[in-house]
């Protein structure tokens, strides 16, 4: 185990994490703006 | 010299820049209301919220406080993102405040203090967040500025060309698109930004391996290095009052509460900050990381501040510099557009809403809206090129976001769940929790006094300010109660 395990696994499971949640986040979030924007123009739609 | 290339990096930085700018513009479109504007028309979901506070939360100027805090304090330094991502998950996880918040439907947290205290609480409480908030991101075009021009080898004379160019920017897109151009930016900006940070810290990792790191700091600052309890810069106290601001950040600070207000439901808010948490672990110690290895590569310097950006200079090669300075463009620009447009929001919706005694048409609003966010943009420009910091970013920020933090999450609380508390308490709480931290800065810049308020420290001025704040609270509103009985009972039943 390298020195200062506890700072390590923190470093290394930030990387990990960080790495993970961006590419889950960038193909999830990028389908949330498309429900967005959908959702906005019905709404512009149906008030018109 | 740095490893900035102008063909290649400028290339990749110019693409970025293009990109964000046409899909912030292009949302223009979607907003037809003041709501579309302030909070999205309230149809945010939870990855892009995610991707949105992270971007929002993460600018130059996180990214340079942490990194002095890495080259100052070693491990020890990442204290304060421990503690906030403790403070959101439980947060997230249990409701407490954002829950009542987010279901009562409010645009600000003024709006929902207005119910439990009064108009004129309400009025209050928004001057003390915007006179926090403002002081608190004058700060942010100066550091930012000063990171580009050290990481690219530019002259320092382009620093106040490069603060213009940036707010420019960004305040063409969020003075048409509002919280929508925000969020869609925020979304780009956070992958561009995670991808530079991620890349940047495994070949920092690489180049100075964790045993050097660690040698560093222990030979350095010894135990206090890694553990904040015995670092003698840090202490009990520099814990207790990051553990109360951060929590007081969490329930209050209005770029993060944003978020909360824009989503879709109070479900979709709590789990936003629940899947975020751990991004705060990171948005410290990632930086720390880069701050640590600087202090291994440099050694001593004058600067803390700039020691991380001199070394990025230093070892990022022609390509990845470019990606560096779109990732770091991009935390910036995310940033800078939420805190225009959100502490806006509150002159709008609360500091304004007196003088909107009859209803404003939804044009009306738009309009007055762009003017606030172009006034902002106005301020910061020059507040930015005048203000001269004392001591580390870190305390500044602190210190003057304690101005609202302190009053706003006593505020906040006692009107989600306490039941006597009233008016006085609420006036008190408000004058106490300024007056504190204003003092503090005022000591500090007034010769006489400056050593005997860096003695004291702004960690303990902060301490200071949060439990004086609970404790007006408290004695206010049992004053109002005590002396005043009748009243209390009438405006307690209305």
């Amino acid at each position: 185990m390298p020195e200062h395990p506890i700072w390590w696994l923190l470093t290394m499971a930030c990387i990990v994490w960080y790495s993970t949640i961006t590419i889950y986040v960038s193909i999830k979030g990028a389908a949330d703006i498309r429900h967005m924007t959908d959702r906005l123009s019905g709404r512009d739609d149906s008030q018109s | 010299m740095t490893g900035f290339h102008w063909l290649l990096d400028g290339s990749i930085v110019g693409v970025y820049l293009l990109v964000t700018m046409a899909a912030g513009l292009a949302m223009r479109r979607y907003v037809g209301r003041v709501e579309d504007f302030l909070v999205a028309g309230r149809e945010m979901d939870v990855f892009l919220g995610i991707a949105s506070l992270a971007a929002t939360e993460f600018g130059i100027v996180s990214c340079m406080y942490a990194a002095e805090n890495g080259y100052k304090f070693g491990f020890a330094g990442a204290t304060p993102g421990i503690l906030m991502a403790l403070a959101m998950l439980v947060v997230g996880l249990t409701g407490f405040c954002i829950k009542p918040l987010r279901d009562s439907g409010v645009i600000t947290i003024p709006e929902l203090i207005e119910k439990k205290f009064g108009p004129r609480i309400r009025w209050a409480a928004g001057v003390v967040i915007v006179l926090g908030g403002l002081l608190n991101m004058g700060v942010f075009l100066r550091v930012g500025g000063e990171f580009l021009v050290l990481v690219a080898g530019l002259d320092v004379k382009y620093l106040e060309i490069m603060m213009t160019v940036m707010l420019v920017g960004v305040a063409a897109y969020t003075i048409l698109g509002g919280m929508l151009s925000v969020l869609v930016t925020d979304f780009l900006q956070f992958i561009v930004m995670s991808a530079g940070l991620i890349v940047v810290t495994i070949l920092i990792l690489y180049r100075t391996s964790w045993h050097t790191l660690v040698a560093t700091v222990e030979t350095k600052y010894g135990a206090g290095g890694f553990n904040p309890f015995l670092n003698e810069n840090l202490g009990w106290s520099y814990v207790i009052f990051n553990a109360l601001l951060n929590t007081a950040a969490v329930l209050t600070w209005q770029t993060t509460i944003a978020r909360v207000l824009a989503a879709r439901d109070t479900a979709t808010g709590r789990k936003i900050y629940s899947r975020t948490s751990f991004f705060f672990v990171c948005r410290f110690l990632i930086p720390g990381v880069w701050g640590m290895a600087a202090l291994a590569a440099l050694g001593h310097v004058e600067n803390t501040l700039h020691a991380m950006p001199r070394y990025l200079g230093m070892v990022v090669p022609p390509g990845l510099m470019g990606l560096l300075i779109a990732a770091m463009l991009a935390a910036d620009m995310s940033t800078d557009s939420s805190y225009m447009l959100t502490w806006g929001s509150i002159i709008y919706n609360d500091i304004l809403a007196p003088f909107r005694r009859t209803a404003w048409s939804e044009r009306k609003g738009l309009i007055v809206n762009r003017f606030i966010v172009a006034m902002i943009g106005v301020f910061l420009l020059f507040y930015g090129l005048w203000y001269p910091l004392q001591g580390p970013l870190w305390n500044y920020l602190t210190i003057t976001g304690t101005i609202y933090l302190a009053s706003i999450s006593t505020l906040l609380i006692a009107a989600c769940y306490w039941s006597r508390a009233n008016t006085w308490g609420a006036v008190a709480c408000i004058v106490v929790s300024a007056v504190i931290p204003i003092s503090f800065l005022v000591l500090q810049q007034y010769p006489p006094t400056t050593a005997w308020a860096n003695r004291i420290g702004s960690d303990r001025f902060g301490i200071a300010a949060f439990v004086s704040s609970g404790v007006a609270m408290v004695v206010g509103s049992f004053l109002k109660n005590s002396l005043m009985p009748t009243i209390s009972a009438e405006a307690k039943h209305a």
